[in-house]
């Protein structure tokens, strides 16, 4: 009798070969073909080499932000500052090594230093954000999302200042632009797309190979047992949050170069697409799941929706409520998976 | 000796626990006078107290008054929800809906309480969406509001026709004039019917706070939502109606909005939800639920609206974010000093 019920308890565990994870990822990967495969029927000219390439490199910033953003969702946390902290970090890359006294005009004068210092120091204060994050979040157990809009609000108001509520884009050495220009000549492969495969690629081998990540996992599924077995949740949540600075620092900067300014209405709304790619590659809300791979996954599903809208001719203002409805539906879906797969 | 020694460490605490209640108690008082004097002594240079152009001369007063219309309606209703441990991002674009939608129906010729119920009636209706999401499907509250304001948005965006940056009146068609009656028109004391309107929502759910069995399930569910269930509240039933209550005041807010520009723009709903949580962190709610007061909330509202108002004066418009910011943080931060204790205890 008792062998008969561990047999049965055991009997899903063994019949399931593939994590749910893994699980997750494939059904968000068959939903993305059905998508495409919809979108090349309806929209005309979709199905074509250079679009599918384009899927991938036009998304280039939400899906680095999304790394940084699919860690912390994963303890169970948010990052809403990521949009600000990209509008900060550019206009500091550009405000740092701005010339001297150039002009009568404020806003075309800066701090003179070389390109390499002044990149090296926005960085700096990217993580920066991202270090004020990590200290209400594990220090004072203030609410993640209400923090994060908090220095949202404050890393965007500090662009502002500093533009003057507009942008700067003059007096900049030519080192500036080269970073956002350079890429594989004749296609549309810039250098912020390699970085993004990069990063990808690292992301990846962090999360199936390392402790580090291991760990992230048992402190999302229970916070309170990774204290009890000795793991020190601020010092993981700190290091997330200040990678998750330093993501979208790096995108802030290659954003800048490439349209050689810094804007400070710049990634208005990047916080909201990165969550929204997060949840539809099946990252837990509640924490403890969630791959990187899936949240690539669900940036090209996004990506495919969106550009089929614009592809259909249908008004900009679509977008909202397109993302409102794919978000939700794949939440619906996701759930809905996983519940026949463990009945 | 050694009880003796823990009888005044005790002592002490209590003491220090005493102090602290009574500054969690009236803080919020002192910040709000602090911030109106530092503000009135400023530009006082430039004409004396109470003259044209101060900031406590009565224009100036009843411009700020006017403008915390939209805060001071919706605030108290978010505390409400902020009480029983829930949260509503979605206010600010629900707001931004209503008050476009409100705009079509006035530049399309209905009158004024058609389109007033009517709003109002959707204003329930997005609650009503919300609080299905969060109780019937069970997605948390953060995302599913996120998502919702994401939709909102996008419909009050898609009403307005392309090439308009809101519903106003053009070649074709006429604003009516009495679209601003509501929230510009004087009534009593120099005040439209928005504000006096306001000041009864929040004596109402202040009441409903405090007196009624709402305010009470609200605070049970906040404190510890297993508990409550077990002691026999539905509170399934009673967050969905606290999300359709939240709804019902952000259709009244956005209308105020709309009336008070004569338009319909869909993005000035837009940070309304950062507002009422600094707001309801302002006024000592705890985060988590369970305890906070809609009348110190207002105070809260008050506060923002003077540094939004104050400073429009002082110092350059691009300030106002990083304004806003360091008032959030440091709501953040009073919250967690003089609030959070007390769950520790």
């Amino acid at each position: 009798m008792e062998l008969k019920e561990v047999k049965h308890l055991r009997k899903p565990l063994m019949v399931s070969k593939i994590s749910d994870e893994s699980f997750i990822t494939l059904f968000m990967l068959g939903i993305l073909v059905i998508v495409f495969a919809i979108a090349s029927v309806i929209v005309p000219n979709f199905y074509t080499a250079q679009n599918m390439l384009n899927l991938v490199t036009n998304n280039w910033f939400v899906i680095i932000l999304g790394i940084g953003v699919t860690f912390v969702l994963i303890t169970g946390n948010y990052d809403m500052s990521v949009g600000g902290n990209i509008a900060l970090t550019g206009v500091l890359s550009v405000y740092f090594c701005q010339g001297v006294n150039v002009s009568q005009n404020a806003l075309a004068n800066g701090l003179g230093l070389p390109y390499p210092v002044a990149i090296g120091l926005a960085l700096l204060c990217a993580m920066g954000v991202g270090a004020v994050n990590a200290f209400f979040i594990a220090k004072l157990k203030v609410p993640s999302i209400i923090v994060t809009l908090g220095t949202m609000m404050l890393a965007r108001g500090a662009a502002q200042v500093i533009t003057q509520g507009a942008q700067r884009n003059t007096s900049l050495p030519d080192a500036f632009g080269v970073l956002g220009s350079l890429g594989i000549p004749g296609t549309s492969i810039r250098l912020a797309v390699l970085v993004m495969i990069t990063l990808i690629i690292v992301a990846y081998i962090i999360e199936k190979k390392t402790v580090f990540a291991r760990r992230i996992y048992l402190i999302g599924a229970n916070p309170e047992a990774a204290r009890l077995s000795g793991i020190n949740v601020g010092k993981y949540l700190t290091a997330l949050y200040i990678l998750s600075g330093l993501l979208a620092g790096i995108t802030g900067i290659l954003l800048a170069s490439e349209f050689k300014a810094g804007v400070s209405s710049r990634a208005m709304g990047y916080e909201f697409d990165a969550l929204v790619i997060a949840l539809l590659g099946g990252v837990s809300i509640t924490g403890g799941f969630g791959s990187v791979l899936g949240m690539f996954v669900g940036a090209i599903i996004l990506s495919v929706v969106t550009s089929a809208a614009t592809g259909m001719l249908l008004s900009p203002d679509w977008q909202f409520t397109l993302k409102a409805i794919v978000t939700f539906l794949a939440i619906l879906a996701q759930r809905f998976a996983l519940d026949k797969r463990k009945s | 000796m050694s009880t003796v020694k823990t009888e005044s460490l005790r002592l002490q605490l209590d003491r220090s626990a005493n102090v602290r209640s009574i500054i969690k108690q009236f803080y919020i008082f002192v910040v709000l006078a602090l911030i109106v004097l530092a503000f009135s002594v400023m530009k006082l240079d430039q004409g004396g107290m109470f003259e044209r152009g101060h900031f406590l001369s009565p224009d100036s007063i009843i411009n700020l008054l006017r403008s915390a219309v939209p805060i001071l309606t919706l605030s108290g209703a978010f505390t409400l929800l902020m009480i029983s441990g829930h949260i509503d991002l979605s206010v600010g674009s629900a707001m931004s809906l209503s008050a476009v939608v409100y705009a079509w129906m006035v530049l399309n010729g209905y009158s004024f309480l058609p389109a007033f119920v009517v709003t109002l009636i959707m204003g329930c209706g997005l609650g009503f969406l919300n609080g299905y999401l969060v109780t019937k499907l069970r997605i948390t509250p953060v995302i599913a509001t996120l998502v919702t304001l994401s939709a909102f948005k996008g419909l009050a965006l898609l009403i307005v026709p392309d090439g308009l940056s809101a519903i106003k009146g053009g070649a074709g068609q006429v604003m009516p004039d009495w679209i601003n009656y509501y929230a510009r028109r004087e009534v009593l004391l120099g005040l439209p019917w928005a504000f006096w309107v306001a000041v009864f929502v929040i004596l109402l759910l202040t009441i409903l706070q405090r007196k009624t069995i709402l305010g009470k399930y609200a605070a049970a569910i906040g404190g510890n939502r297993l508990a409550a269930e077990l002691s026999g509240i539905n509170a399934v039933k009673m967050v969905w109606l606290l999300y359709i209550i939240v709804g019902f005041f952000a259709a009244l807010a956005g209308l105020a909005r709309a009336s008070y520009m004569s338009l319909g723009d869909p993005l000035s709903g837009d940070n309304m939800e950062l507002d009422c949580i600094i707001a309801v962190l302002l006024g000592g709610t705890a985060f988590s639920g369970g305890e906070g007061s809609v009348s110190k909330t207002v105070v809260g509202a008050l506060i923002i609206i003077c540094v939004t108002i104050g400073l429009m004066t002082v110092i350059p418009a691009y300030w106002q974010t990083v304004a806003k910011g360091s008032v959030l943080v440091t709501a953040v931060v009073l919250n967690h000093l003089l609030v959070q204790d007390k769950v520790k205890a």
